[in-house]
């Protein structure tokens, strides 16, 4: 690489901040900025309720200079990577009133008794200030989205409720509304397209922001584990205390985020967050789209890639099911090389997968479901919002004249990997697409797997549910199938 | 929120990020922190403890096992069989053996890679089951009885018999286990705690460092969240910190990691109970027999006291003429299990609320009707099992006022047209009260103490005994202050909990937080009002006042006046300085001891409640037969707190203690494994309720025109009796369950019902339908009813 920078710069609400990585750092590149924060005087608003992005206690807000304005959302800075605010704006609690002047999501809260032991608060108000930033008059369902990634065990959440609908009911014109283009003028002048190269005697950390420094970097450096979102990665740190020796960060290569029709199919960019698809997709994919509305929190949505979802081949990832129904392609690309591989084909075992060290996962390209085709996604948790899938389905169907055709049944959560229930589409495939045959197939369904009993639940749930899913898809296509 | 009611004293600072928490207070550069080894087995002889390479890691300040504790090694607060480091054994996994202070976490981590325990495992208890097997009991069973339950029952038209298993809950305060210790000079340590009950928590820390409790100061500004799980335990941290701030002589905190906090202290009570219920055909209930079996974990902790509020609430809301308790607590291999909101009382509810359920299902008949007809009654029928008489009822009031403001009865009937049609999803629907005694049902800790100080600018300065969580205390504290004292708020502070103000306090437990407080404040406020009274005689006339004397002098609106003369007024500022330079004491102590509290444990009989709570909730849910996921399309709540010391904080104690329940009853499952160790150690596999877990339709209402009598203010104790209220819910659920089979089946059932319990019952409801005989003639097949 030519150049390179060994700064991380960024606005910690109005101030530029420089941290500066040199071989004798004794600050970690892939510090927390949960951890960064919490080290500083006075930035102790943010809190740390469980270091794995379940609880909201740590959520900040990040403006990133997009299109000539500004773009807020919500994270969970106890899985952010402090690299991730190069060139952006971060926004904590502190700063969101003016002395005794409350921010109108704040004086909301305090009007409303949002809260009560006060330590989630800080996180609330953060999520509420990222809702009234994109939002106005949000309905329920906006609101519940916004704060499904925050928990609260004193309030029963219908206080926060109340005070998001009322502030956000009008949009007010804040202080940030105020100095968005001055804000919007700085970032852009921070942007140089340098990558950056954090090397100290612990960690290095490579941040490149366009493709080709990213996939020279991987030929380069094979031996870095590639962070995208980081949601699921930040955990070896948070969690397994484990030290991460080489990093190659790929969540501002800006050519990896997008989203686009052709008469073909859809292509995903590797590095869209999943709420930009969620956002992108309703229209076409709306199986996806649902998939997505239960996908982790808004936080977790907002910093999560497809990309990544794909390559951690977790056999509970939630997208990997429908994305077997969808018979989506993964491209892979290296500095001197591309190909597309079939999904099924791209995950070959428990968190494996068929990536080579000098590949990225690039884009995920999703055909067209054939005209006729039904394609729908079920997840099945303990609790609805902001939990891993207990048992998760992609299902496909091709019928002709009432006779299944073509069909894909493909499951999370019942064996080591995503898998396809093979028997049972042997069986329904030129059959009757009728709640006779549904009940035969149900009855083979039920004997195809050996899922395991864990912490989620045991075995026998697993299967049930697996089972009846099918029936719940027959349920709501009745009608429709050709 | 009524117009003078101060909104939460600590709301602005929560909001702004500058509310201060144990983690959140630095102390100089000097600070260490400390990490804690656990054992992971959970039964153990220890052989050795080898700390000896993990003491040369650069950034150690100190590693301390049992064999370094100056005092004594003991944490119990009732019985003494509680170490504060594990001494030749470990008894659960999670239990605390080596403590290590260092300059940074990294520093701590790595010494921890280097300590060697070797451990010999042993035998382990596990379960409920296996201990009821193996008679592990920590104390002899206790017993309430009253007439003759077994002959009764033999008389009685109609039984059932069961067993009902509820589920142990985590606390999941947002704000994780912490302390901090700073060492003064000599002998003296300060500790920065976040515990409901400071006064133990001085108390353990003299005890494992061997000094005068006079030498400690406990300090508790705010607690992120307690429910219970800060009232014993948290003295472990504490005594944690003391013990290597005095071997370092530097500050140290600790801030438990989560997964750390899960699986090191203690939770809810796992109970097994079984029972047997007589009645008649028209759903009265003649006679109860029941058996409360509780998991105490590997010590005694409060689980006794647990024990016996679960029996005090065995018959909830019903006056049931012949009925026989018994409880069992039983020693395990767990963490030892503590106080959490209820304190048993849900445990010894939930069993009658079920068997109810049965009964109703069992005559076709609405569940509702049945929970009426057996309610306590006004001037009847209105003794509990353990002697009492049940006085200022409010179950029938409540009862009518909420079936008619919830539509239960259209809505009934609409749940049964939706689930004629649906064949996927089904409604539920269910009522159900909540009857909780407040007082610390051991009678000495009804005692509350407080300090006023007022100063020469006017402000005064509340201290007191309780301790705020985030319930609201200090906001109610602070409307009494002001009322009391006729000065604003803005005036008053109430300060930071503090054994050096305020000694010897009660936790700030059982909900009886501001009854206690609230009356201690109140009492301090009379004594200098008293003092102050001559004073502002003096200062009127000299104001031209005639006969100040006469209807007496009132405090209001920030100074004083005579009843007769309120024209005529001195600033409360002009009166303190006055009162000062008249050389009168401006600083009061304030006490309360709640009056008429006995209870005796060998006969059952007692009065061990000044008042009792009441509430009922309506909820209506809707289960996805196919995967049983759940949800919660609305709820009605109709609860009684006398005359409300600040609406708005009770509305909150309503909702979020409503909400802490439902998630008890639904997706709060904890898990061990075969080991004893716990599975369910993080948010990522224990599911506490989220924002869209909330009922769609969720309305809160206070009941109106309802004065307590005798209390502070008239008001009643809020904290935990709504947490009981979530039996709507489960309760509904069942019944959803119950639609699948067209009640004609008794749903298997346990607490919580996850998606899982929801779905394991319907399928076994399905087969049952498959297998049966279609020209059966039963109408009703139950399968647990006594022959």
């Amino acid at each position: 690489m030519t150049a390179s920078g060994n700064k991380v710069r960024f606005l910690l609400n109005n101030q530029l901040m420089e941290v500066d990585f040199s071989w004798e750092s004794t600050l970690l590149p892939s510090v927390t900025v949960l951890n960064y924060l919490r080290s500083l005087p006075g930035y102790k608003g943010v809190k740390e309720g469980c270091a794995e992005g379940d609880c909201g206690a740590c959520t900040v807000v990040i403006a990133e200079a997009v299109g000539g304005g500004l773009v807020y959302k919500t994270l969970d800075s106890c899985l952010l990577f402090l690299p991730a605010l190069h060139n952006k704006q971060l926004i904590t609690v502190e700063h969101l009133a003016d002395n005794d002047h409350l921010h109108p999501v704040q004086a909301a809260m305090v009007a409303h008794n949002g809260s009560q032991c006060g330590y989630c608060t800080p996180g609330i108000v953060m999520s509420l200030f990222g809702l009234y930033k994109n939002h106005s008059a949000p309905d329920r369902k906006v609101i519940e989205q916004a704060l499904a990634g925050n928990l609260c065990r004193c309030t029963g959440y219908q206080s926060i409720i109340s005070a998001a609908a009322e502030v956000c009911k009008s949009r007010d014109y804040d202080k940030f509304a105020a100095s968005a283009s001055g804000i919007t003028a700085r970032l852009e002048a921070m942007k140089t397209g340098i990558p950056l190269e954090l090397l100290t005697n612990r960690q290095r950390y490579y941040k490149p922001f366009n493709l080709d420094d990213a996939l020279r970097c991987r030929r380069e450096v094979p031996e870095a584990q590639v962070v995208a979102g980081a949601t699921d990665l930040a955990l070896r740190q948070t969690k397994k205390r484990e030290l991460l020796p080489v990093l190659l960060d790929i969540s501002d290569v800006e050519a990896l985020k997008y989203f686009t029709e052709s008469p073909e199919g859809y292509t995903i960019g590797a590095g869209l967050s999943i709420e930009s698809l969620r956002q992108s997709c309703a229209a076409g994919l709306p199986a996806l789209k649902n998939m997505l509305d239960w996908f982790g929190s808004l936080q977790i949505r907002n910093v999560a890639t497809l990309g990544g979802n794909i390559a951690s081949a977790s056999p509970i990832g939630d997208t990997l099911p429908l994305l077997y129904a969808y018979d989506v392609w993964v491209k892979l690309q290296s500095a001197y090389s591309e190909r597309m591989v079939p999904v099924g084909d791209f995950i070959t075992g428990y968190r494996k997968t068929c990536l080579r060290p000098d590949e990225l996962i690039t884009a995920v390209f999703i055909p067209k479901p054939r005209p006729g085709t039904i394609v729908a996604s079920y997840k099945v948790s303990k609790r609805r919002d902001m939990d891993i899938s207990t048992v998760s389905a992609g299902f496909s169907l091709d019928s002709r004249n009432g006779t299944v055709t073509q069909i894909v049944l493909a499951y999370g959560g019942m064996a080591a990997q995503t898998v396809r229930a093979v028997k049972t589409e042997q069986f329904l495939t030129g059959r009757a697409w009728s709640f006779p045959v549904i009940r035969e197939a149900m009855a083979i369904l039920e004997k195809e797997f050996t899922p395991l009993s864990d912490t989620r639940a045991g075995a026998a749930y697993r299967s049930l549910t697996a089972r009846n899913l099918l029936l719940k898809f027959y349920e709501e296509t009745e009608g429709e199938a050709g | 929120m009524k117009a003078h009611d101060p909104e939460h004293e600590s709301a602005k600072k929560h909001v702004t990020g500058r509310s201060v928490f144990v983690n959140d207070i630095e102390t100089g550069p000097g600070q260490l922190l400390a990490r804690v080894v656990y054992s992971k087995h959970a039964h153990a002889r220890i052989k050795y403890i080898d700390v000896s390479e993990a003491a040369g890691v650069p950034g150690i300040a100190a590693i301390l096992t049992a064999k370094d504790i100056p005092g004594k090694n003991q944490l119990g607060p009732v019985v003494h069989d509680e170490p504060c480091l594990a001494q030749g054994e470990v008894t659960f996994a999670g239990q605390a053996v080596v403590l290590i202070a260092a300059d940074n976490e990294n520093a701590a981590l790595e010494a921890e890679r280097f300590i060697r325990i070797e451990y010999l495992p042993l035998d382990a208890v596990l379960t409920l089951r296996e201990a009821i097997a193996k008679e592990t009991l920590i104390a002899p069973p206790r017993y309430i009885r009253r007439g003759d339950a077994a002959g009764m029952m033999e008389k009685a038209p109609l039984k059932l018999e069961g067993i009902l298993e509820t589920g142990a809950q985590e606390h999941w305060y947002l704000e994780t286990q912490s302390a901090l210790a700073v060492p003064g000079e000599g002998r003296e340590m300060t500790i920065c705690a976040s515990s409901q009950n400071p006064s133990e928590t001085q108390a353990f820390v003299a005890e494992v460092l061997g000094i005068p409790r006079h030498e400690v100061d406990v300090e508790v500004r705010r607690m992120g969240g307690a429910f219970g799980g800060k009232e014993t335990q948290a003295n472990h941290v504490a005594a944690w910190a003391a013990l290597l701030a005095n071997a370092t002589g530097r500050p140290v905190k600790i801030h438990l990691f989560r997964d750390d906090d899960q699986i090191m202290t203690g939770k809810r009570h796992r109970f097994l109970s079984t029972y047997r219920i007589g009645f008649n055909d028209e759903g009265r209930i003649l006679a109860y027999e029941v058996e409360l079996n509780s998991d105490a974990g590997a010590a005694t902790d409060l689980s006794l006291a647990i024990l016996e509020r679960a029996m005090f609430h065995a018959e909830n809301a019903y006056y049931i003429p012949d009925i026989n308790i018994t409880g069992r607590a039983f020693r395990t291999n767990l963490p030892s299990n503590t106080a959490f909101r209820g304190f048993g009382g849900p445990q010894g509810m939930a069993v009658i609320e079920n068997a109810i359920d049965r009964i109703a299902r069992l005559l076709k008949k609405d569940a509702a009707a049945i929970r009426k007809l057996n309610f306590y009654g006004i001037n009847e029928s209105n003794i509990a099992p353990y002697g009492a008489q049940i006085l200022n009822n409010r179950l029938h009031i409540i009862y009518d006022r909420l079936m008619k403001s919830s539509g239960y009865e259209i809505r009934r009937r609409e749940v049964e047209a939706f689930n004629e049609m649906n064949r996927c999803k089904k409604h539920g629907l269910a009522l159900t009260p909540v009857k909780f005694g407040i007082s610390f049902t051991t009678g000495f800790l009804n005692q509350a103490g407080a300090l006023v100080n007022i100063y020469k600018d006017g402000t005064i300065q509340v201290n007191h005994g309780g301790t705020e969580m985030g319930q609201g205390l200090h906001t109610k504290i602070l409307g009494i202050a002001a009322a009391e004292s006729g000065v604003s708020a803005k005036h008053i502070k109430v300060s930071a909990t503090n054994t050096s103000k305020v000694p010897n306090t009660s936790a700030t437990a059982a909900s009886s937080g501001s009854d206690l407080n609230g009356m201690a404040v109140k009492n301090a406020f009379d004594a200098l009002k008293a003092r102050l009274k001559p004073v502002a005689c003096a200062e009127l006339l000299k104001a031209g006042a005639k006969d100040p004397y006469h209807d007496g002098i009132v405090f209001a609106e920030d100074a004083v006046f005579a009843a007769n003369e309120p024209e005529i007024r001195i600033s409360f500022q002009e009166l303190v300085m006055a009162a000062y330079l008249a050389q009168v004491s401006l600083s009061a102590t304030g006490f309360y001891k709640t009056p008429g509290i006995h209870y005796n444990r060998e006969t059952g009989r007692g009065n061990p409640f000044y008042y009792y709570a009441y509430g009922m909730a309506v909820s209506e849910v809707e289960v996805d037969v196919l995967t049983g996921m759940y949800r919660l399309l609305r709820s009605d709540i109709l609860h009684d707190v006398g005359d409300s010391l600040n609406e708005a904080i009770d509305i909150g104690q309503i909702q979020g203690g409503f909400i802490q329940g439902v998630g008890w009853c639904t997706t709060e499952e904890i898990k061990w494994d075969d080991k004893g160790r716990l599975l369910s150690h993080s948010p990522d596999t224990y599911k506490i309720p989220t924002v869209s877990d909330i009922p769609e339709v969720f309305n809160v209402e206070l009941l109106r025109d309802h004065p307590n009598e005798g209390t502070i203010r008239k008001s009643k104790a809020v904290g935990e009796p709504p947490f009981m209220l979530a039996f709507s819910v489960w309760l509904a659920i069942k019944d959803a369950i119950s639609a699948t089979g067209g009640h004609r089946f008794e749903p298997h059932f346990s607490l919580p019902a996850t998606a899982e319990v929801v779905l394991l019952s319907i399928e076994e409801i399905s087969k049952k339908i498959e297998n049966r005989n279609e020209t059966d003639p039963s109408p009703f097949i139950n399968e647990e009813k006594i022959p």
